[in-house]
C-alpha cells in the first residue's frame, strides 16, 4: 500500500515534470477522442434524421395495420372501432406514452382522380387533420393553399405534379373513384384546398389527403382506418417497443399487426443499415489511425526513456515496481486524455454545429434518399452510450499502448541505461 | 275574383314551376336514347390527328345500370365486346377469346379509342340529382325557339364538370347541343346533335358529335342506323355468357 | 554517391534509428493510405450508384423525337408517322466516342391480364441482343429466358408476375391502344422473370421483343419512341448527349432530341452531389486525424533529439546546418512514407476496384433514390487525391520536423547538455 502510494507519486511527478512529453501524448488521444465524438455524433444525427424523414412519409417509427394489409392492400383489411381502443389503450402504457411525438390514424387507399382535364390512378389517404401535421408535417411542404383543418369535409391536399397534370387549381372539384370493402364503387367530391411538393416524384404525382371521416363515410368504413402510424421521439426506441406493444396486442393478434419501420419500410432500413455499415467502415479506419498515432506516440517516447528507467531502478525500485510506474503513468494520462477528449468533442461539436451542420452548399435546398426527403443541415445527436464506447476504446487503446513500455522497463539493461547518452 | 286569386298562385308558383319543367326537360332529353330497355345499331366514327376509323356497333341497353356493346365491324375488331353492369365494365376479346375486367385504376381510359372514356360508360347519369339546373335563355336563336339550361353540380355531387350547358328546342323538345364546362369556366367538350329522326317509334337525333375542345381536329361521331325500344330485356341478359356469346 | 552532405546525414540518421524511423514512416504510410482509400470508396460509391440507377433501364443518355416528352404519346416514334432508318441511326450514335452501346425501343401502356386479374402496365418492346449492351434488365433475369425475337414472349417483373399469380410459361392476355385505333390484344407466353429490387419496375413493366410489340401496337419497323444510349463514364452525358445533338447523326429532316441523365433523373444528381459532400467531410475528418498523428511522432522525436542537435552545436555545426539537416531527414522520411504508402495504397485501391468488399451478404441489396444499390465498396482512383495526399503529408513532415528544430538551435548547447 505504502509502495503504491509512492509509485502514484512518482507517476504523477512524471507526468507533471515531462510537461511536453505528456501533453504531446495526451494530445494524441484528446484530439483522437474528441474527433471521434464529433464524427459519431455527426453520423448519428444525420442518420436519426434520414430515418425521421423516411418513416414521416411512411407508416412511422410504429404501425398498427390488420396482417393482411400490408400484403393485401384491400381496404376491407382496417382496424375496427375496437381495434382502434385495443390500440390507444395499448399506447397509453407508461413507459411508451412519454416517448410519443404523433399518433397519425389513417384510411389508405387506390383510386381514380377525375378531374375535367383527366383522370388519373392515385394513393387517397384519410387523414386525422388536428393529429395528422404533427406525424407527416404536410403542412410544412405547401406550394399553394393550405393543409387540411380540423372542420373540412370536402378538401383534398394534393400533390402539386398530380394537380398540374389534372389541370387543377385551388378550389377546383375532383372526384374520386373507388371500391369499398363490399366492392361496390363509389365516387367522392373533393375540393382541391392546397397543394404540396415532398420532391420525391412518385408522390407528388400520386398522393392525396382528404379529411377522414370523409374517406370513413366515402368507403362506407364507419370509424374504421387501415393504419395507426406512430412516430417516436428516437428512432432507436422502435425495434424495443414494437416488442412490448406486440406482446401487450397478443390477445388481438388476428386482427392487429405492429410492425417497426424495419418491416414496413425494408428499403429505408436497407438504406439505413448501408449506411450504418459504411460509418463503421469508416470509423473503424478513422480508429485506427487515432491508435496508431497513441501507439506510436507513446512507443516513440519509450525509445527516450532508457535513461530515465535506469535513474528509477537504481534508485531502488524493483522490476515490477518499475512497470506498475510506467503503467500507472499511461492510467493517469488515459484518463484525463479521455476526459478532456470527450469535453472537447462535445464543446467543438456543440459550437460549430448545433444549428445543425449545413450540407445546402453541395446539394441545394434538400434532396431525396431512399425515398425520404433529406434537409442537408444535420443536427448532431449525443448518445451517452456512445460516448463512453469512444472513451472507453480508445483508453483502451492507451493502456495497451502503455503495457509494451512497462515492458520494456523491465528490460532495462542498468549499465546501458546509465551510460553517458549520445 | 276567382281569376285574380288564379293569377296570383300561377306568379306564386311559377318560378317552381318553371324550375320542375327545366328538371324535367333536361332529365326527358336525357332519356330519350335510351328508354327503359333499348336495342340498336351504330356506327362511330373515330377521327384522331393520327388515324381515323370507323365501326359499327351491335348496343343493347336496360336503363343505366346495364348495357352491352358488340363491334360488328371493321372484320379486324369484329366481335370484340363490352359489358358494363353497374359500376364494372368487361370486355371480352374473340382473337384470344377471353374476358378481361376492367380495373377501376384504368377506368380513366378511352374506350376503344373514342373520345368517350370508360368512366363516361359506368357514371350512371344522375343529372337530375347531380345538378341544380336553371334555364339561361328562352327565346329565338336562328329562327328556331329554344331553351339553354344551365347545369351547376350541386355542392356536394362527384362530377367533375365545373358546369354544363345545353341546348333544347322548344317545339320539338330535341337537344342541339350540350358543352361541358371544367371548374375555371374553360370548354373542355362540346357535343353537338343532328340528323333528328323517327325511331322505334319516338323522334330522337341520329348523330351525336364529340369534340374535344383542346384538340378541334378530332372528333368521334355516333350514328344510330337503327333503334327500338322497350325491347323487353331483363337484367339476366347481361351476363359474361351473353358477352362472349355475342349475344345472339 | 552524388547527393549532399545533408542529404547524406538525413539518410544516415534515418537508417541509425531503424525503430524510429520504421514507426514513424509506418504511421505516415497507413495515414496516406486511409486517406487515399477512403477518398476512393467515396468516388466508387457515388458512380457505381449512377451507373447502376441508369443502367437498369434508362440508360445515361436517351434520344426521342422532340415532342415524345412529356406525354409519351403512342405516335410521336423517332422521325414521325415515316419512322427512320433504326439500325443505321444506331449505327450513327454507336460511332460517337465515349458511347458504348444503343438499344432500340418501344412503349404503350396497356394491360396485362392473367384471367383472374387485369393490371396496368407499361408494355415495352425492345431488342433483347442490344439490351445486353445499354441495361441490366436482361442481367436482371432471375428466371426462364429472355423473349426471342419474332415471338409473342414476354419478360415481366416478379411483383408483377406475384399480383398476377403467373409464372413462366403461362400465357397472358395482353391488350394496349393500338397506332391505328384498335384495341390490340394477342395472347404472349411468360418467357421470363426479371428482378431489380425495385418495386415500381418490378411491378409495372412487361417487355417483349421489339419486332412483336411494334406488330401488336400496329407500328412499323423503323418506329421507335426511343433510343437509349450507353456511355462509359457518366459524368461525361452531358457533354456528349451535346455532342450527338449538333453533329447531327440522325438521318436528313429527322429531328432528335438527346438527353443525358443529369436532365432526366436530377434526383440523382442530388445524391450524388449529398454522397459526396458527406464523404468529404469523411476524408478531412481522416486528413486531419492522420496528419495530427504524424505531427505529434516527429515533434515528440524531434523535441527528444533536443541533446543530439546540442551535441552537434557543441561540435561546431552551424545552426542553419542543423535545420537543413533535420529538414533534408524529413524529407526523406516523409518520401520514403509516400513510397511505402502508394505501395500499400495501390494493390489495395486495384484489388477493392476488381474485386470490392461485399457487403450483400450482410445486408442484402437495396434502393436508394429510386436506384438498385448493390452493397459493395468499390473504390475508384481518386487520382487528385493521390497527390493532394503526398503534399500534404510531406508538408506535415516537413513542418513537424522543423519548428523543434529550429527551437533547438536556439537552445545554449551547454543548458541543453546539462538536462536543463
Amino acid at each position: 500500500m505504502q509502495r503504491l502510494r509512492l509509485i502514484v507519486r512518482l507517476a504523477l511527478r512524471n507526468v507533471r515534470r515531462q510537461a511536453r512529453r505528456s501533453a504531446l501524448t495526451a494530445a494524441a488521444m484528446v484530439v483522437g477522442l474528441a474527433l471521434l465524438v464529433m464524427s459519431r455524433s455527426l453520423a448519428d444525427g444525420a442518420h436519426d434524421e434520414w430515418i425521421e424523414a423516411g418513416v414521416r412519409l411512411g407508416s412511422g417509427h410504429l404501425a398498427f395495420q390488420a396482417p393482411e394489409f400490408r400484403a393485401r392492400h384491400a381496404i376491407e383489411e382496417h382496424l375496427s372501432a375496437a381495434d382502434r381502443a385495443a390500440v390507444e389503450a395499448a399506447l397509453a402504457d407508461t413507459v411508451i406514452a412519454p416517448h410519443l411525438k404523433a399518433v397519425a390514424p389513417r384510411l389508405e387507399i387506390t383510386a381514380l382522380a377525375s378531374a375535367a382535364a383527366a383522370a388519373v390512378p392515385v394513393t387517397v389517404v384519410g387523414v386525422d387533420p388536428a393529429r395528422e401535421p404533427a406525424f407527416s408535417e404536410m403542412d410544412q411542404r405547401i406550394v399553394e393553399g393550405r393543409y387540411l383543418e380540423p372542420h373540412d369535409h370536402l378538401q383534398g391536399f394534393v400533390g402539386v405534379e398530380l394537380a398540374q397534370r389534372l389541370r387543377l387549381r385551388l378550389g377546383d372539384r375532383l372526384v374520386l373513384t373507388a371500391a369499398g370493402p363490399d366492392g361496390a364503387i363509389t365516387d367522392q367530391l373533393v375540393r382541391v384546398v392546397g397543394t404540396f411538393r415532398t420532391a420525391i416524384p412518385e408522390v407528388d404525382q400520386s398522393l392525396i389527403h382528404i379529411p377522414l371521416a370523409t374517406a370513413q363515410a366515402w368507403l362506407g368504413v364507419d370509424s374504421g382506418v387501415t393504419t395507426i402510424a406512430v412516430l417516436l421521439d428516437a428512432s432507436w426506441n422502435a425495434d424495443r417497443f414494437t416488442r412490448r406493444l406486440q406482446e401487450a396486442l397478443a390477445p388481438h393478434a388476428d386482427r392487429i399487426a405492429v410492425l417497426s419501420w424495419r418491416a414496413a419500410s425494408p428499403e429505408l432500413d436497407a438504406a439505413v443499415r448501408m449506411d450504418d455499415y459504411g460509418d463503421y467502415v469508416f470509423h473503424g479506419i478513422l480508429f485506427i489511425i487515432i491508435a496508431l498515432a497513441i501507439v506510436n506516440t507513446v512507443l516513440m517516447s519509450v525509445l527516450y526513456r532508457t535513461r530515465e528507467f535506469g535513474v528509477v531502478r537504481a534508485l531502488g525500485l524493483r522490476k515490477r515496481d518499475t512497470a506498475l510506474l510506467v503503467l500507472t503513468e499511461g492510467l493517469i494520462l488515459t484518463g484525463i486524455s479521455g476526459l478532456v477528449g470527450v469535453l472537447l468533442g462535445l464543446a467543438v461539436t456543440w459550437g460549430f454545429f448545433h444549428d445543425g451542420f449545413d450540407l445546402t452548399a453541395f446539394m441545394g435546398d434538400q434532396m431525396t434518399a431512399a425515398g425520404a426527403v433529406i434537409d442537408p443541415v444535420f443536427i448532431p445527436q449525443f448518445r451517452v452510450v456512445q460516448l463512453i464506447q469512444s472513451a472507453v476504446s480508445v483508453a483502451i487503446v492507451g493502456l495497451v499502448a502503455s503495457l509494451y513500455p512497462a515492458w520494456r522497463a523491465t528490460r532495462i539493461d542498468m549499465a546501458e541505461a546509465m551510460k553517458f547518452e549520445a | 275574383m276567382r281569376h285574380l286569386c288564379i293569377a296570383v298562385l300561377l306568379a306564386l308558383a311559377s318560378p317552381l314551376h318553371a324550375q320542375r319543367t327545366a328538371r324535367e326537360i333536361v332529365d326527358h332529353v336525357d332519356r330519350l336514347l335510351r328508354g327503359n330497355s333499348s336495342r340498336g345499331e351504330i356506327t362511330m366514327e373515330v377521327v384522331t390527328a393520327h388515324w381515323q376509323r370507323s365501326m359499327t356497333l351491335a348496343v343493347w341497353s336496360l336503363g343505366t345500370e346495364y348495357a352491352l356493346i358488340r363491334i360488328d365491324a371493321p372484320p379486324k375488331d369484329a366481335g370484340t365486346a363490352t359489358l358494363k353492369s353497374g359500376t364494372e365494365i368487361w370486355n371480352y376479346l374473340p382473337r384470344v377469346d377471353r374476358v378481361i375486367k376492367l380495373p377501376s385504376s384504368l377506368m380513366g381510359q378511352a374506350w376503344m379509342g373514342s373520345h368517350f372514356t370508360n368512366d363516361d360508360l359506368v357514371k350512371e347519369s344522375r343529372i337530375i340529382e347531380d345538378y341544380e339546373i336553371a334555364i339561361g335563355f328562352d327565346g329565338m336563336r336562328d329562327g328556331v325557339r329554344v331553351w339553354e339550361f344551365v347545369l351547376t353540380p350541386k355542392p356536394e355531387a362527384a362530377v367533375i364538370w365545373g358546369r354544363i350547358t345545353e341546348e333544347v328546342r322548344q317545339d320539338d323538345m330535341m337537344p342541339t347541343w350540350a358543352r361541358y364546362y371544367d371548374e375555371r369556366g374553360d370548354l373542355v367538350r362540346e357535343i353537338t346533335f343532328s340528323e333528328y329522326q323517327r325511331m322505334g317509334g319516338r323522334l330522337v337525333p341520329a348523330v351525336m358529335t364529340v369534340v374535344p375542345t383542346d384538340k378541334p381536329n378530332e372528333r368521334t361521331v355516333i350514328r344510330y342506323v337503327r333503334l327500338a325500344f322497350d325491347v323487353g330485356l331483363e337484367p339476366s341478359f347481361f351476363s359474361l355468357r351473353r358477352l362472349r356469346s355475342g349475344a345472339e | 554517391m552524388a547527393a549532399g552532405p545533408w542529404w547524406r546525414i538525413g539518410w544516415r540518421n534515418l537508417g541509425r534509428n531503424r525503430r524510429r524511423t520504421i514507426l514513424t514512416a509506418t504511421g505516415l504510410a497507413f495515414g496516406y493510405w486511409a486517406v487515399v482509400v477512403i477518398a476512393g470508396m467515396a468516388d466508387g460509391i457515388v458512380a457505381d450508384m449512377v451507373r447502376t440507377a441508369t443502367g437498369i433501364l434508362s440508360g445515361q443518355i436517351q434520344a426521342h423525337a422532340p415532342a415524345y416528352l412529356p406525354d409519351r404519346t403512342l405516335y410521336e416514334t423517332i422521325g414521325g408517322n415515316e419512322g427512320t432508318d433504326v439500325p443505321a441511326l444506331l449505327a450513327a450514335i454507336e460511332r460517337e466516342p465515349g458511347v458504348l452501346g444503343a438499344a432500340p425501343r418501344v412503349y404503350a401502356g396497356g394491360l396485362v391480364s392473367s384471367g383472374a386479374t387485369t393490371v396496368g402496365v407499361l408494355l415495352v418492346g425492345a431488342d433483347p441482343a442490344r439490351e445486353d449492351s445499354v441495361s441490366r434488365l436482361t442481367a436482371a433475369l432471375v428466371e426462364g429466358h429472355l423473349p426471342a425475337p419474332g415471338t409473342r414472349e414476354l419478360l415481366i417483373g416478379s411483383e408483377l408476375a406475384r399480383q398476377l399469380n403467373v409464372r413462366v410459361g403461362t400465357e397472358l392476355v395482353v391488350v394496349a391502344p393500338a397506332a391505328d385505333g384498335s384495341l390490340a390484344n394477342d395472347l404472349f407466353t411468360v418467357a421470363g422473370l426479371y428482378r431489380t429490387g425495385i418495386a415500381e419496375l418490378d411491378g409495372s413493366y412487361a417487355v417483349g421483343p421489339l419486332d412483336a410489340i411494334q406488330a401488336l401496337l400496329v407500328l412499323d419497323p423503323g418506329r421507335v419512341h426511343e433510343i437509349a444510349i450507353r456511355i462509359a463514364d457518366p459524368w461525361t452525358a452531358p457533354a456528349i448527349a451535346d455532342s450527338l445533338g449538333t453533329r447531327g447523326v440522325t438521318p436528313a429532316g429527322v429531328p432528335v432530341a438527346f438527353r443525358p441523365w443529369t436532365t432526366f433523373r436530377p434526383e440523382l444528381v442530388d445524391y450524388a452531389n449529398l454522397s459526396a459532400g458527406s464523404m468529404w467531410i469523411v476524408v478531412v475528418i481522416v486528413f486531419l486525424m492522420a496528419i495530427f498523428g504524424v505531427a505529434n511522432t516527429l515533434l515528440m522525436t524531434t523535441f527528444e533529439r533536443r541533446r543530439e542537435f546540442a551535441l552537434l552545436l557543441a561540435l561546431g555545426a552551424t545552426p542553419r546546418g542543423i535545420v537543413r539537416a533535420v529538414l533534408a531527414e524529413a524529407a526523406a522520411l516523409g518520401i520514403l512514407s509516400i513510397v511505402l504508402g502508394v505501395v500499400i495504397t495501390v494493390p489495395v485501391l486495384i484489388w477493392w476496384h476488381y474485386d470490392p468488399i461485399d457487403l450483400g451478404r450482410l445486408f442484402g441489396d437495396f434502393t436508394m433514390a429510386g436506384a438498385l444499390v448493390r452493397p459493395v465498396l468499390r473504390t475508384d482512383y481518386p487520382v487528385t487525391m493521390f497527390f493532394y495526399a503526398a503534399g500534404a503529408l510531406l508538408l506535415t513532415a516537413l513542418l513537424a520536423a522543423l519548428y523543434p528544430a529550429f527551437r533547438a538551435t536556439r537552445v545554449p548547447p551547454a543548458d541543453t547538455l546539462a538536462g536543463r
